[in-house]
């Protein structure tokens, strides 16, 4: 029972930052009907952006974070601008997969030049550091992580639901034909949510690069895992995206402590397998364009 | 919607499918050459991995292959010829390396080849060596796949197959008394060919000596996190673990277990706790005391030729000894062994270079390496462990630059 407990809090913790990851991704499906694989990428982008502040000028990787996202932002705007716009509205599904794979290879070819292949963590002081409560152990990193996580996913919830840009995003969601014809810039709407897509995974990067070592080549297993936890939560929910990583992060904690590593993901994707089955649109998607 | 799970699947499977850079083979000559006046130039194919996913390894062997032509040139060559390297790439791909060692052999009519990097590319180029009576001196295809061929031209340049990497722990473990021996003993390992075959020859062995196994587990690659699998070894608190590992998943493992306050009294890492570098720089310098890891080559071995390689390698390529990735002494102890066949029998052949290593025990900075008719060395690795912050060779004591420390310190200590 007591190893059950710990591979719970485990996943929970893990589950904390995958959120995140999934949150850029699932908006940027909602807002645009973009199928974003280069998400892995820029996550792994930005551990190594939060690397090098932390290595050369001694930056904490939360601080980095502060400094990170709002230029990330500005990147994701420019991506989208150049890359997503373009494309067709009748094939952009199609389309943004293979221009975001594109992309994806492209930071992974250019990380490899800069950084090389070998794989790299984030050593903070604080590393090693645990907190004991009730006999179970917590990693200082991955609760400040989860924090980080939480605060962020906190921020945009408020963002998508408090303000007037989030009314924009949501209606745009819901149906883009309305929402133009009321006013709404939907070009204007896409680039942000592109952009704030970005600068999420960023932060989410500069978490990961803390608890996992990385290289530019983590980016496939990233996006497998983000891809299948947005069609589990359903495309374009924000909640739904949340609710999938936490159930995730804590499957795999669990079977991998409890019965074998080698199940743990597997065990995962039978339960999407399954859920897709009885709800094809996902834990809470709709067939319709739903609010997200 | 239909459509759109049927393309999410497609973005799933191109996520995990697609394989890095798959370009072809572009060609350099390197290494310096002048004609001397003694006749041609002595030409050396290599196929090397400056692309895709085993670039790193594929640059460091370059550099040892280079260094070792920059050596030999400087000091009249290879029975008065110059030596010329033709290295191409190949993209870290096995039909890539077919091809290029094919082009070389046939179409530049090179005079030797010498072995591309990895058992995985090894294999399919040391047949096409055979097929054309090449010897095939190689560096770095040392796994069960490159021997099982049964081919006599191949001769893998490192002390001890890459399987038989944690004989030298279990040599030390079994010298001790047995009071001080492990009890009890886990085994985590990563699923990967090199990596938890190693892990399962060292439980029989342990086995054998009566150490119980308290836990075994192999985990899949694709393991983003290690800490529940170290949760699961942590509450049945062994005396020993023994890990399988590669790189970032020897990290992880270590840094899970700093976190749990778990320190066992013998930890061996079959790989990534034998990098001087990168190791400490992952799991922090004050974690690595006493634990144990394997290696073919140390930059201060007296070995045949190495203080000599290091001073090369450090005027060359500047940085500190530690700095030397293995794989170029790998790479450069290929060329001693030719140079070494050249000066003892006067012919610089495939067919006397083959038959020649194939009798005898031939030194190098790799140690004295002697071969099966498989290729396979007959040698030892060297047990490697972390003593003082330094890594060090502790076993076997004719290799041993200090001796084992045991129990391992608690973390930090």
């Amino acid at each position: 029972m007591h190893l059950f407990i710990q591979a719970c809090i485990l996943g929970l913790l893990a589950g904390g930052v995958y959120a995140l990851m999934a949150s850029g991704l699932t908006l940027a499906f909602g807002v645009m009907r973009v199928i974003n694989v280069a998400q892995g990428a820029m996550i792994v982008l930005g551990a190594f952006l939060s690397y090098t502040l932390f290595t050369k000028l001694h930056i904490d990787p939360f601080v980095s974070v502060l400094l990170l996202t709002p230029l990330m932002f500005l990147v994701g705007v420019v991506l989208q601008l150049v890359f997503i716009r373009p494309l067709r509205a009748d094939e952009r599904e199609e389309l943004s997969l293979l221009v975001t794979w594109a992309l994806a290879l492209g930071i992974e070819g250019l990380l490899s030049v800069l950084y090389k292949t070998n794989y790299r963590s984030t050593i903070t002081s604080y590393a090693d550091s645990s907190w004991r409560v009730a006999g179970y152990h917590l990693s200082e990193v991955r609760v400040f992580a989860f924090g980080m996580s939480v605060v962020i996913l906190a921020l945009l919830y408020v963002l998508l639901s408090r303000t007037e840009f989030g009314r924009t995003v949501r209606a745009t969601v819901q149906n883009p034909v309305s929402a133009r014809l009321l006013g709404v810039n939907v070009d204007k709407v896409s680039a942000l949510g592109f952009g704030i897509s970005v600068a999420t995974a960023t932060a989410a990067g500069a978490v990961f690069g803390m608890v996992t070592p990385f290289f530019p080549g983590s980016h496939y297993d990233l996006i497998s895992r983000l891809l299948s936890i947005i069609v589990l939560g359903g495309l374009g929910s924000l909640g739904g995206a949340i609710i999938a990583a936490l159930f995730m992060g804590m499957a795999e904690a669990v079977f991998a402590a409890e019965i074998s590593p080698t199940w743990s993901s597997f065990t995962f994707f039978i339960v999407l397998i399954a859920i897709l089955l009885v709800r094809p649109q996902g834990l809470f998607g709709t067939n319709e364009r739903g609010a997200l | 919607m239909r459509r759109l799970g049927v393309l999410i699947s497609l973005g799933v499977l191109l996520s995990v499918s697609v394989t890095l850079a798959a370009c072809g083979g572009s060609s350099s000559s390197s290494g310096t050459s002048t004609t001397s006046a003694s006749g041609k130039p002595l030409t050396i194919g290599i196929s090397l991995s400056l692309s895709g996913d085993f670039s790193d390894p594929g640059h460091a062997a370059q550099k040892g292959y280079q260094l070792w032509a920059k050596t030999v040139n400087a000091h009249g060559g290879i029975n008065g010829r110059q030596v010329k390297l033709k290295i191409v790439d190949d993209a870290s791909s096995p039909n890539q390396v077919v091809t290029n060692y094919q082009n070389l052999i046939t179409r530049d009519k090179v005079d030797l080849v010498f072995g591309p990097f990895s058992t995985l590319l090894t294999g399919p180029a040391a047949s096409v060596a055979h097929r054309y009576g090449y010897a095939f001196v190689e560096p770095a295809g040392g796994g069960p796949a490159v021997f099982q061929e049964h081919l006599n031209n191949v001769f893998f340049v490192q002390p001890a197959p890459t399987l038989n990497c944690g004989d030298p722990f279990v040599a030390y473990i079994k010298s001790l008394p047995a009071a001080q021996r492990p009890k009890t003993a886990a085994y985590p390992s990563l699923d990967d060919p090199f990596s938890s075959p190693i892990a399962d020859r060292m439980q029989k062995a342990f086995e054998a000596m009566g150490i119980k196994t308290v836990y075994k587990t192999i985990y899949p690659s694709e393991t983003a996190d290690l800490t529940p699998v170290v949760e699961k070894y942590v509450a049945k608190k062994p005396d020993m673990v023994v890990a399988g590992t590669q790189s970032e998943d020897a990290y992880s493992q270590v840094k899970a277990m700093v976190q749990s306050g778990f320190s066992p009294k013998y930890l061996f890492l079959a790989n990534g706790a034998n990098s001087p570098t990168e190791f400490p720089s992952k799991v922090g310098k004050k974690n690595t005391e006493g634990i144990f890891s394997c290696g073919d080559w140390f930059p201060t071995s007296k070995s045949n030729g190495n203080p000599q390689f290091v001073a090369a390698y450090k005027q060359a390529y500047g940085g500190t000894p530690f700095d030397i990735d293995s794989t170029s002494a790998e790479a450069y102890a290929v060329g001693q062994l030719i140079q070494a066949v050249a000066k003892k029998t006067g012919k610089v052949d495939n067919k006397t270079i083959i038959s020649s290593l194939h009798s005898g025990t031939w030194p190098s900075v790799e140690g004295n390496i002697s071969w099966n008719a498989d290729g396979s060395p007959q040698g030892s690795d060297m047990l490697l462990e972390w003593v003082g912050g330094k890594l060090q060779p502790v076993y076997p004591p004719n290799v041993a630059l200090t001796k084992p420390t045991s129990p391992k310190p608690p973390w930090g200590g």
